[in-house]
């Protein structure tokens, strides 16, 4: 089922177009004005994630928010605003927005972020997904191939998982040693490579030729995009 | 606050405040001149009283009635103490004094009465004022406390000045402030206004022409053409934004949010972050960091990170794809150098695209993402070099502090 995304925006015009972008991306939107319409469409609708403009005629996203986090809503709200200065930014996050994108964005940015939280929030860990001919079962931590289940170590998981969340982005040395040990760089560098050669023997049907866990030479790995199953 | 604004008010506050200490100096002399010997027949001189009274032979015969005043009275003692000859006496007075007694009422009263006195060679002279009309005060002074007494008035005066010129540079540093700040909220508000109005339709403008891009049903020229669309918003954008900034960092608008940063982590996520942004596509990028590592330094990684994405988005706008770029990190005399270094046409190109992206006086569509550039480092306390090549190439200093 398509995850269904609210509008909250005061220009219809923009959100016919966002409208647009959503089901080009595979989502169901649902519009909504103002604050008012915003909080009745909440309610009624039920939406997986919420794009909120921070300017609105009958008040500003900043204190929807803010009211939505009060009532106990979880729902994952994305800012989307012509603000950019810090001071906004800073403030839409600390109320406990999941993303703030400023205006004016490509689409394809918009719907790369907006998966990127519906992953993190909505994100099922029984499910499977599939890379080239391996099957990886979150749910049991295995790779799959050829009628073989091989299991992933801790670390292998935590790796692969962090590739996964950004699948297609390069992530870098420094932010794949903050995931597997909290910590810096240094000393572990090493010690990352063993576990991605290891990981490269369990997902790569040539690992000494990897399709889909490339290396990106000086800057870290980068997971080829795949389709989901 | 500019330092012209400080002197000007400076020098206005000091002439005011020398100008405020000249009335008062020259209303209070005024004030003690006039009033000093005024009042009552005190202002008549003793001298004319004196004159006034003669002995005829018989007696005495007084002339200055018109000298003193009413309720004054005058007396005058011969050399055994004794009245012998007295104007409106008080009764309640004796007609004889000791030694004593003339000792003690030459300097302050006489049984409550003000006198004033003068030797005479029949005796003393003693003019009297009615009771409760005039302060007598018997001042003595060391002559050594008298002579520091022009550097004590001196001194208290400078210490008063220096008083009101403080409280007086306190009050204007307030107003100059709260002035300041209404100006720059004002500033503030017609940037972001201006910001947010360009900023919406942009994102239209932006969206529909990276969908046409996109579209398979439209010919590829169309596609082409939208693309080009696409692109120069994306450039209105960067323009709108480095406007924005660089307006901030001159007017000391932006804060600085500075933390420990290290160098070559920092230096991959920006990498990073430029490539999967697609800026960087078809245009190979290399990293060049020192094995050994780099020391931390304090910066704030919004603009730092902004500085680094401006050089290398102007290398790809002003180059053709398969042109190298480089970025990398360095140590050099107590600084953290960044550097973006591109702008070499790509091999087999026949025609090589014109290789200017990394000068210090770009064009306008580019010469306020450099500026931009120059202040940051400027913000960090580090400067920004330019070096005409090619290659071209840019270095960021940035100092290192403990």
């Amino acid at each position: 089922m398509a995850y269904r995304i609210l509008v909250v925006d005061d220009e219809p015009a923009l959100q016919r177009m966002v409208g647009e972008i959503l089901a080009q991306g595979g989502y169901e939107s649902e519009a909504a004005l103002s604050c008012g319409q915003a909080m009745e469409r909440i309610q009624t609708v039920k939406p997986d994630a919420v794009l909120l403009d921070v300017m609105l005629p009958d008040g500003d996203g900043f204190s929807l928010l803010d009211k939505l986090r009060r009532m106990g809503e979880e729902v994952p709200v994305l800012f989307l605003s012509a603000r950019d200065e810090d001071a906004a930014r800073l403030q839409g996050l600390g109320l406990g927005a999941d993303d703030y994108i400023t205006k004016p964005f490509l689409p394809q940015e918009l719907l790369l972020r907006l998966g990127a939280v519906l992953r993190r929030v909505c994100g099922r860990q029984e499910e499977t997904d599939r890379l080239g001919d391996t099957q990886i079962d979150w749910g049991k931590g295995m790779a799959r191939r050829d009628g073989k289940e091989t299991p992933l170590t801790a670390k292998e998981f935590a790796l692969l998982k962090k590739l996964w969340e950004a699948r297609g982005n390069i992530v870098t040395i420094d932010a794949l040693c903050q995931a597997l040990w909290e910590g810096p760089l240094v000393g572990y560098e090493n010690t990352l490579m063993v576990h991605i050669r290891r990981l490269r023997e369990k997902i790569e049907a040539d690992p000494s030729h990897p399709r889909y866990l490339l290396t990106v030479r000086g800057l870290g790995y980068r997971l080829a995009r795949e389709e989901r199953t | 606050m500019k330092l012209s604004g400080v002197m000007k008010g400076a020098g206005l506050v000091t002439a005011c405040a020398l100008l405020t200490a000249a009335i008062t100096m020259t209303g209070l002399l005024a004030f003690v001149y006039s009033t000093s010997f005024a009042g009552r027949g005190w202002s008549a001189s003793m001298d004319q009283i004196s004159g006034s009274l003669t002995f005829t032979g018989e007696g005495y015969a007084f002339t200055g009635e018109e000298l003193l005043e009413a309720g004054d009275w005058a007396m005058l003692l011969d050399a055994g103490g004794r009245v012998a000859w007295s104007w409106q006496y008080p009764e309640e007075l004796p007609q004889s004094y000791t030694l004593c007694d003339v000792a003690a009422f030459t300097r302050w009263y006489l049984e409550d009465y003000p006198v004033r006195c003068r030797v005479r060679g029949d005796g003393l002279l003693v003019v009297g004022g009615p009771k409760d009309s005039v302060w007598k005060h018997d001042i003595a002074m060391d002559i050594q406390t008298l002579r520091q007494v022009p550097a004590w008035f001196a001194a208290m005066f400078l210490t008063s000045l220096v008083c009101v010129l403080a409280l007086a540079y306190a009050l204007l540093g307030r107003w100059f402030r709260k002035a300041q700040q209404v100006r720059d909220a004002a500033r503030s508000d017609w940037i972001n206004g201006i910001s947010h109005d360009i900023r919406t339709p942009l994102s239209m403008v932006m969206g529909y022409a990276a969908q046409m891009e996109s579209a398979c049903d439209l010919p590829p020229q169309r596609q082409k053409q939208a693309g080009i669309i696409r692109t120069q918003s994306q450039a209105i954008r960067d323009l709108v934004n480095d406007l924005n900034l660089t307006m901030r960092l001159d007017w000391a608008m932006q804060p600085l949010r500075k933390e420990r940063l290290q160098p070559a982590a920092f230096l991959r996520q920006t990498a990073a972050d430029f490539l999967n942004s697609g800026m960087g596509e078809g245009f190979p990028l290399e990293i060049d960091l020192p094995p050994q590592g780099l020391k931390e330094i304090h910066g704030d990684p919004f603009l730092l990170r902004r500085a680094l994405n401006n050089l290398l988005t102007n290398a790809v706008r002003h180059n053709a794809p398969g042109c190298r770029l480089a970025v990398g990190a360095r140590e050099a005399k107590g600084h953290v150098v960044f550097w973006v270094e591109g702008g070499q046409a790509a091999e087999g190109l026949a025609q090589p695209a014109p290789a200017h992206s990394l000068e210090a006086d770009g064009g306008a569509a580019h010469g306020t993402g450099l500026r931009l550039v120059s202040q940051i480092a400027a913000a960090h306390g580090g400067i920004a070099r330019f070096s005409s090549g090619p290659p071209y190439r840019c270095e960021l200093w940035i100092p290192i502090r403990n």
